[in-house]
């Protein structure tokens, strides 16, 4: 890489570029007398790889807009095209709804604006756009307030800018900014407050008249405390005073006007679904960047002032998004951002909380993982207390925790201390055992070991946890397979079923075919033992042969599956195979989960008999206690979901291959024609046409052309009938799910008409079990130190998390799956939301329900 | 995302001899390819174990261990096939370097799996093997290679010492070169708890093949990472068996047979 490329790389960094200097103000000299070196002959590459430098090193803005300012000094026409360029590409994320690129952006702007780059007053201009798009976005009559996600997108992108330039602004144009305040204040008074129930990490307090402010009030709050201090940040670097007086000397460019896109369309009927659905599509689009988890307690964030604690977030948010994927130099800019106070809790508070981020966070969660393992690695005398901290204190909540964020939890810790060689002060929480088996701390625990299992193997986790001997209760068990027919103990099955499952082992040995196996099947086992029998033992025996490995799994259901699927033809008997699957492995959650999945892959059971049998009485009686049914469950609907994803790219790359196709077609009849309408002489007399040879190669290839678009055409037509089944499938599925869930909460909960609350069912208590909790609790509070454990400290916590009664658990599990699962494919389900409003969620249906999944789905609160 | 600081050689480091055709064609196969290639993993790993941990960046199609092409047993790499690309290079981001079993591992893409390339390619008929010693109590991370050293693999073992210098030096940030990969404390309960894994119980099951001289290396590394380094000189010298793995039993033939009739 050229010197200057490095230099500008690593302005800011102590690196060797910049002589392990941490001056910022050495850094821009030493690189701007470089670049001014390079300007003549290497100005078309310093360009792009400045613009890319300043967008994906974002918390270096500061430091390339003054050297901007500087460079603009030297060559006015250089600057001049950053400026245009910046506008171009800015126009260009405004327009397609780039929302990381339109941020970082304006942030750009600001700091060119800093450096005399840009009047203040065209900055403003930027602001004042954006400020009346949104206005009108949210006005009724004008606008569309179902977008009101990205009115507020530009009002956060607009304040955002304020810690970078705010002082210049309020210098320099104190009336134009005032105007833009007074503006951003009148537009909060008429946009909605964003209800975040469907989307907060904890259920708690929703009854409470105190309204948790939302982003971009809470945003607001923290511009107007910066704004009463003067605008002093401590942590944006503000490199440009340091060249302040030669800064003065720049001339200033123009930046145009930009456009916002039009108001997204109304809808055509005006009805809550309609409004819920543009809503849901704008949220999507303009998602919310992060939400605080405020899981530490308040000393350890908040000696910062409130603007500092937004401004760290966004450089820690940037990292993550632009070094996904480049773990070293991830780890070492999270570790060294330009600030001069200490983030370690509000890093690993913005890390947790991208983590859990509902629905979706920008990665998947293992990438957090890994982040949180570099970082503990990287700052091993801080960090990992930190995470420990963090860890403790989602373990006290554990019982508001969304579920969906409980199961991320669950994974990644038990994943990190899979890393960390299984050290963990499992002492700590011995407590849960006194616990009765449904409450959340407890089933956490388990649920921590059992993937630990997974990852290690039993003896290993079984030692890991010696400084607990006794939570060895919440191991899973030792997970061999449970053999109907092995022989060993007779569990009262015959002798003559024991013969059959050896004979048939024996045929599957002896390589009979499955075609052989059929036959035998249905001529001397089906017709004699009857279906029970029949399917019992083939099942089982098939499962053992295969029970070595997920491979051998994955053989025999190759090989065999046909036998599997003859004799399981519909959904009843589907529903009874996979419980034979869960009686086979019921020791090992796991590989009921995986060989349930590779059925439905090999599609010897449907989505919905996967549902019937999660729904079945033996596993509605585990959805408290035990992850195993959802993960089951998880795994049928993401399966179903992926196929849908797989057949929409399908399509979308047939549809481009269509189009070329055709371009193609009409290109040869283009040119046959053109050849066919040619004169050409062809011994000596003139014949329309070109010379035979060449006219019947285009011919055939005229001919291919059209074949090949036929084809193509045929190909989507296909695939767009196999989405359009796959769509009604889903549709299916969704109403199989709902109904199921209506049903098993209707005969939990209580009745619809006593006004319940899921509030009011967690504080149902059993009086014995709040006693035991005392009492357990007293004891845990010395450990061998004789100091007060944290997480025993504020003890209220950890009384109203295991105190609910069983049934109450059971219905405050079961609806927060509801949740999960509604959020979590609320873009799959929206389409289906008519028919299923007409079909399940109709006037008797339990108000719960009901609010489960509408909060799921973020359908607005007040059209409840 | 992050284009500034990918390196673009990164994907041709090195070369598979099986492979049939040319560079390019070859770098084409590994940019499309859902399969990746795990490597330095510990014998005793099961397939369910790479699985849970895999499945993490998405949904798999197929696990195909290596396999001692002698023994017939695991010999420390295996093929994880994705049904997506997105999936592929995610678990490569993000899985490469980490630890499973107490190893760590090396996850690259793989131009694909065909037959045949499940057994290892070592002299003795196992794995060019590659042993990794961690000795956390000199605050080093030390990599003691030990390995029989045959063809393509010589490109290979350079690329393995040059993702382990990747695993050590973090050190860019303000804040130092990182440490090894050492037991984290949490808080006043850390720390105090150095037996946390390295010796295990329960060892009484059957060891039915002896692989001692393929093991030694391992084994002695995984005693010095043990804080408690007395536990060395009273421990088994017999290579430890995971539990969780089993055994092939009677029909074993039959089931290697499986192995090399998949597709």
């Amino acid at each position: 890489m050229s010197s200057w490329k490095s230099l500008l790389l690593r302005i800011g960094d102590k690196s060797s570029e910049y002589n392990s200097s941490s001056d910022f103000k050495d850094h821009i000299e030493t690189c701007f007398g470089a670049l001014r070196r390079e300007l003549l002959h290497s100005s078309s590459e310093i360009l792009p790889f400045l613009l890319q430098c300043s967008e994906q090193l974002p918390h270096k803005i500061p430091l390339y807009g003054t050297l901007i300012g500087l460079l603009n000094l030297e060559d006015e026409d250089f600057v001049k095209k950053i400026v245009e360029n910046t506008q171009d590409s800015f126009q260009d994320a405004l327009d397609s709804g780039k929302c990381d690129i339109i941020r970082i952006l304006m942030r750009f702007l600001t700091v060119l604006m800093c450096s005399k780059v840009i009047q203040p007053a065209s900055l403003v201009v930027v602001f004042e756009t954006l400020l009346s798009s949104a206005a009108i976005t949210v006005d009724e009559e004008k606008g569309n307030p179902s977008w009101q996600a990205r009115a507020d997108f530009y009002v956060i992108c607009i304040l955002s800018c304020l810690p970078w330039g705010g002082a210049e602004l309020a210098e320099q144009v104190p009336e134009e900014i005032e105007r833009v305040l007074v503006g951003i204040q009148a537009y909060l008074s008429i946009r909605r407050h964003t209800s975040n129930s469907g989307l907060s990490f904890f259920e708690d307090g929703e009854s409470g008249g105190d309204i948790e402010k939302d982003f971009l009030e809470d945003l607001w709050e923290r511009i107007q405390v910066l704004s009463n201090n003067g605008w002093k940040v401590e942590s944006v670097p503000r490199p440009h005073l340091s060249f302040e007086a030669q800064l003065v000397g720049g001339k200033s460019h123009e930046f145009g006007p930009i456009s916002c896109p039009e108001q997204p369309e109304l809808p055509s009927t005006i009805s809550a679904v309609a409004y819920g659905k543009q809503k849901h599509e704008a949220e999507l689009k303009y998602p919310q960047r992060t939400r605080r988890l405020n899981i530490f307690p308040a000393s350890k964030t908040e000696d910062l002032q409130p603007i500092d604690r937004f401004v760290v977030e966004e450089y820690l948010l940037d990292v993550l998004l632009f070094f996904n994927g480049c773990r070293k130099e991830c780890a070492s800019f999270m570790v060294g951002l330009p600030v001069p106070f200490r983030y370690e809790y509000l890093m690993a508070e913005t890390i947790f909380s991208q983590l859990l981020l509902l629905p979706h966070p920008p990665f998947k969660p293992i990438y957090y993982t890994l982040v949180i393992m570099d970082l503990c690695k990287a700052l091993p005398g801080a960090f990992p207390a930190v995470v420990a901290g963090a860890v403790r204190a989602l373990f006290d909540k554990i019982a508001d925790l969304d579920m969906e964020c409980r199961t991320r939890l669950i994974l990644w810790f038990s994943h990190h201390l899979s890393n960390f060689q299984f050290i963990w002060p499992w002492d700590e929480w011995a407590y849960v055992l006194d616990l009765p088996r449904w409450a959340p701390q407890r089933v956490f625990v388990q649920e921590v070991l059992e993937r630990e299992v997974r990852l290690s193997y039993w003896d290993k986790i079984k030692q890991s946890i010696e400084n607990a001997p006794a939570l060895e209760e919440l191991l899973p068990p030792k997970g061999g397979p449970n053999f109907k027919y092995s022989g060993v103990d007779g569990q009262g099955k015959t002798e003559q079923e024991q013969a059959l499952s050896a004979e048939l082992s024996n045929k599957v040995k002896g390589r009979q075919s499955a075609r052989e196996i059929i036959v035998w099947i249905e001529e001397s086992i089906y017709p004699i033992h009857g279906l029970e029998v029949t399917l019992s033992v083939v099942v089982q025996t098939l499962l053992d042969i295969g029970s070595k490995s997920f491979t051998h799994l994955i053989t025999i259901l190759e090989r065999y599956g046909q036998v599997m699927a003859k004799l399981c033809s519909d959904q009843d008997k589907q529903v009874m195979l996979i419980a034979e699957v869960g009686s086979y492995w019921k020791n090992n959650a796991q590989m009921t989960a995986i060989t349930i999945d590779r059925m439905m892959s090999c599609r010897l059971v449907s989505n919905l008999a996967i549902v019937r049998w999660v729904f079945s009485p033996e596993n509605i009686e585990q959805f408290h206690l035990s992850d195993c049914p959802w993960e089951v469950l998880r795994n049928a609907v993401s399966k179903t979901y992926n196929r849908i994803t797989d057949l929409r790219k399908e399509i979308s790359s047939l549809k481009k291959g269509v189009i070329s196709a055709e371009e193609a077609a009409s290109k040869a009849k283009a040119d046959l024609e053109a050849a066919e309408s040619k004169l050409s002489l062809v011994e000596g007399e003139p014949v329309l046409g070109e010379n035979p040879a060449k006219l019947k190669h285009l011919k055939s290839v005229a001919e291919k052309a059209k074949e090949e678009e036929e084809s193509m055409h045929d190909s989507l037509e296909a695939k767009e009938a196999l989405l359009a089944r796959a769509l009604d499938e889903n549709e299916v599925l969704f109403l199989s799910l709902y109904k199921n869930f209506c049903t098993v909460l209707m005969e939990h909960l209580p009745d619809a008409s006593s006004d319940v609350t899921l509030q009011s069912l967690k504080s149902i208590h059993g009086d014995s079990m709040a006693v035991d909790l005392e009492e357990s609790s007293t004891m845990e509070v010395d450990d061998e130190n004789g100091i007060p454990k944290k997480s025993q400290s504020n003890g209220g916590k950890a009384s109203n998390t295991c105190n609910v009664k069983e049934k109450e658990q059971w219905c405050l599990s079961t609806l927060g799956y509801v949740k999960a699962f509604s959020r979590q494919y609320a873009s799959e389900i929206w389409p289906h939301i008519e028919k299923l409003d007409a079909e399940v969620f109709t006037e008797d249906v339990h108000p719960l329900l009901r609010k489960a999944v509408y909060s799921g789905l973020r359908q607005m609160s007040n059209e409840l | 995302m992050a284009s500034l600081f990918k390196d673009p050689a990164k994907l041709s480091a090195y070369r598979d001899r099986r492979f049939n055709g040319t560079q390019e064609e070859f770098e084409q196969a590994l940019l499309n390819s859902t399969t990746v290639y795990i490597g330095n993993m510990s014998f005793y790993t099961t397939e369910e174990q790479v699985y849970e941990l895999f499945s993490r960046a998405g949904e798999i199609k197929k696990i195909i261990m290596g396999l001692d092409k002698n023994s017939k047993t695991p010999c420390g790499f295996c093929f994880v096939l994705y049904y997506s690309r997105e999936d592929a290079e995610d678990a490569v981001k993000y899985i490469s370097g980490t630890i499973l079993d107490d190893r760590p591992i090396r996850v690259d893409f793989d131009w694909g799996f065909v037959e045949g390339r499940q057994w290892g390619r070592g002299r003795s008929g196992g794995q060019a093997c590659l042993l990794w010693n961690c000795d956390i109590s000199t605050g080093m991370e030390r990599v003691l290679l030990n390995y029989y050293f045959s063809g393509g693999y010589g490109k290979l073992v350079q690329r393995e010492l040059e993702a382990q210098r990747q695993l050590v030096d973090y050190g860019a940030g303000s804040l130092g070169a990182f440490p090894p990969v050492m037991p984290p404390h949490y808080g006043k309960h850390g720390g105090g708890h150095g037996h946390g894994g390295s010796y295990r119980h329960g060892r009484d099951s059957h060891r039915k093949r002896d692989r001692d001289d393929d093991r030694h290396g391992r084994e002695s590394s995984k005693r010095n990472s043990d804080h408690e380094s007395r536990r060395a000189s009273d421990h088994d010298s017999r290579p430890e068996k995971n539990p969780r793995f089993r055994e092939s039993g009677d029909s074993d033939d039959e089931e290697e047979d499986d192995r090399k009739r998949r597709p």
